[in-house]
């Protein structure tokens, strides 16, 4: 028995604040200082203040309209397209202010892709979908649009489904397939954020979860920002969640602490589904 | 064997949950050794030994803090449902039982220094050897029905239950009687019937470590089934699937 009395383990390891991420220590890749947006008269975002930390997943959650979705549209100027829409205060994208005159809008949203809600494929083949982008930049190599393709498609998880028919129509392919082959065409530019509008709500759940899985894997090359109505989802794939009402950060933090013990009544009434 | 943790196409919940076992179980080791130790320290009079279970109670009660942490978690951000969920509802409950065991083998410590200090007790030690083994083995034996899923095994280690509650009533009869020989003796032989009753509570919840395990795998809750229809019960379910 004598040899148990040295048993002894490192729970160190397993430390329980080991769990929680803090804002400070994360490394800025977007941050937003005092942003207001208005469309006409009407004030959709009020002041938000904010960074979004680099290769993590951020989430945003909130009632429909609350602004979440206007959010994500700042960070690749989508919202220049709205007629009515006036906006103050400042975005930078690693210290670069995306609003300034005379930035290159164009190159921004390569440098910052963004998926929608609905698969949008182009009516092309799936290898033609994917290279799209690096044609458009120029690119005519064969031999790297070839790789480049390989590579999005592989970290789309797509790769093993449709390399047997990369000539065929996109459009032939499932939902849950579409949206990640969408996902495999913004990549394949080589972005560094990737701006995500209810990527999974038109999928059916195994399509989701590999959306999610998806999302897990990229955020090693990534920076991700995701809007999605479906806490539940906030809660499984992201790092820091961003909780918005009427057009106010509520609260931001850490999703573990977030989904647990949020510090917000407002954000505590939303997440166990008492109003919203 | 069946396999709970892995299998999921989120390969981020399969770590949470084989994270969550692996604390599981080597929370159960501790509490193990921590057993085994109470008991030889009381029966080789050994201080030194009886003060290392008393300290580890504080990494016992850290791991029940973090695993707790752990399922509260698994259940706010993954939502799971049938086995997953039985599985956190079933280490949650589990986890106790493993903090009380913890708590039971640092009170046999604290008996052991009773006794080396105020003087050991004229008689009871084979009982508290005979039923420490038997308690030791039920510990490790629903530790390894765990690891491995083992219903059967789960169902023998409950079943063992009744040997130590048979044993303990016997061991206090006979120390009853001695204390009406001798009752200068009482005051010595009370901190041997105190540890009787720890073991006998270890016993207990072995027992009831087994129980969640037989939640876990077949779904049914056995916590108020008698011992030996806990079998059919085993049964019942496997002719279903």
């Amino acid at each position: 028995m004598s040899d148990t009395k040295t048993h002894s383990i490192d729970i160190s390891t397993m430390q329980r604040s080991h769990n929680t991420l803090r804002i400070e220590d994360e490394k800025v890749c977007l941050s937003v200082k005092d942003l207001h947006l208005y469309y006409g008269e009407k004030e959709a975002l009020k002041g938000i203040d904010m960074i979004i930390p680099e290769k993590k997943v951020t989430a945003f959650i909130g009632p429909s309209g609350c602004g979440k979705s206007t959010l994500l549209r700042c960070f690749n100027r989508m919202n220049d397209l709205v007629d009515s829409c006036r906006i103050t205060g400042d975005i930078n994208l690693h210290n670069q202010n995306i609003y300034a005159k005379g930035t290159d809008v164009a190159e921004l949203r390569r440098r910052i892709g963004m998926v929608f809600q609905k698969p949008n494929p182009f009516p092309k083949s799936i290898y033609e979908n994917v290279a799209y982008g690096l044609r458009i930049q120029g690119i005519n190599k064969k031999r790297v649009i070839d790789e480049t393709v390989e590579w999005a498609l592989r970290s789309a998880a797509l790769w093993d489904e449709v390399k047997d028919r990369l000539h065929e129509s996109a459009l032939g392919m499932s939902g849950g397939q579409q949206q990640r082959l969408v996902i495999a065409r913004t990549v394949a530019v080589k972005p560094e954020v990737l701006l995500l509008d209810e990527p999974a709500s038109a999928l059916d759940p195994i399509s989701t979860l590999k959306i999610e899985e998806l999302i897990h894997e990229l955020k090693n090359e990534f920076t991700i920002a995701i809007v999605t109505h479906n806490m539940q989802q906030a809660a499984r794939v992201s790092d820091y969640t961003a909780f918005m009402y009427m057009g106010d950060m509520v609260e931001f933090g850490d999703t573990n602490t977030l989904f647990t013990n949020p510090t917000k009544q407002q954000t505590e009434d939303y997440i166990t589904g008492r109003y919203g | 064997m069946r396999e709970l943790t892995t299998d999921h196409i989120s390969q981020q919940f399969n770590n949470e949950l084989e994270t969550l076992r692996q604390h599981f179980l080597t929370m159960g080791g501790v509490v193990e050794n921590q057993v085994a130790d109470a008991i030889q320290a009381l029966l080789e009079s050994d201080g030194e030994l009886a003060e290392e279970v008393k300290d580890k109670d504080t990494t016992v009660n850290e791991l029940d803090g973090i695993i707790d942490e752990e399922c509260t978690r698994i259940l706010a951000k993954r939502q799971p449902a049938a086995t997953d969920l039985r599985m956190i509802l079933s280490i949650s409950k589990a986890v106790t039982e493993l903090e009380r065991i913890g708590d039971e083998a640092k009170k046999i410590a604290n008996l052991s220094m009773k006794l080396i200090n105020e003087g050991e007790s004229p008689r009871g030690y084979v009982e508290i050897n005979r039923i420490g083994q038997m308690v030791t083995r039920m510990v490790r034996d629903s530790l390894d029905a765990y690891a491995r899923l083992d219903v059967d095994a789960a169902i023998r280690v409950a079943k063992a239950d009744r040997s130590v509650d048979l044993e303990y009533k016997t061991a206090i009869r006979s120390l009853i009687t001695y204390m009406m020989e001798d009752p200068r003796s009482i005051g010595r032989v009370f901190n041997v019937i105190w540890t009787l009753r720890s073991l006998e509570r270890i016993g207990d919840h072995s027992r009831h470590v087994c129980q969640h395990l037989v939640y876990l795998i077949n779904g049914v809750d056995v916590r108020h089934i008698p011992a030996e229809q806990l079998e059919n019960t085993s049964k019942q379910q496997s002719e279903d699937e």
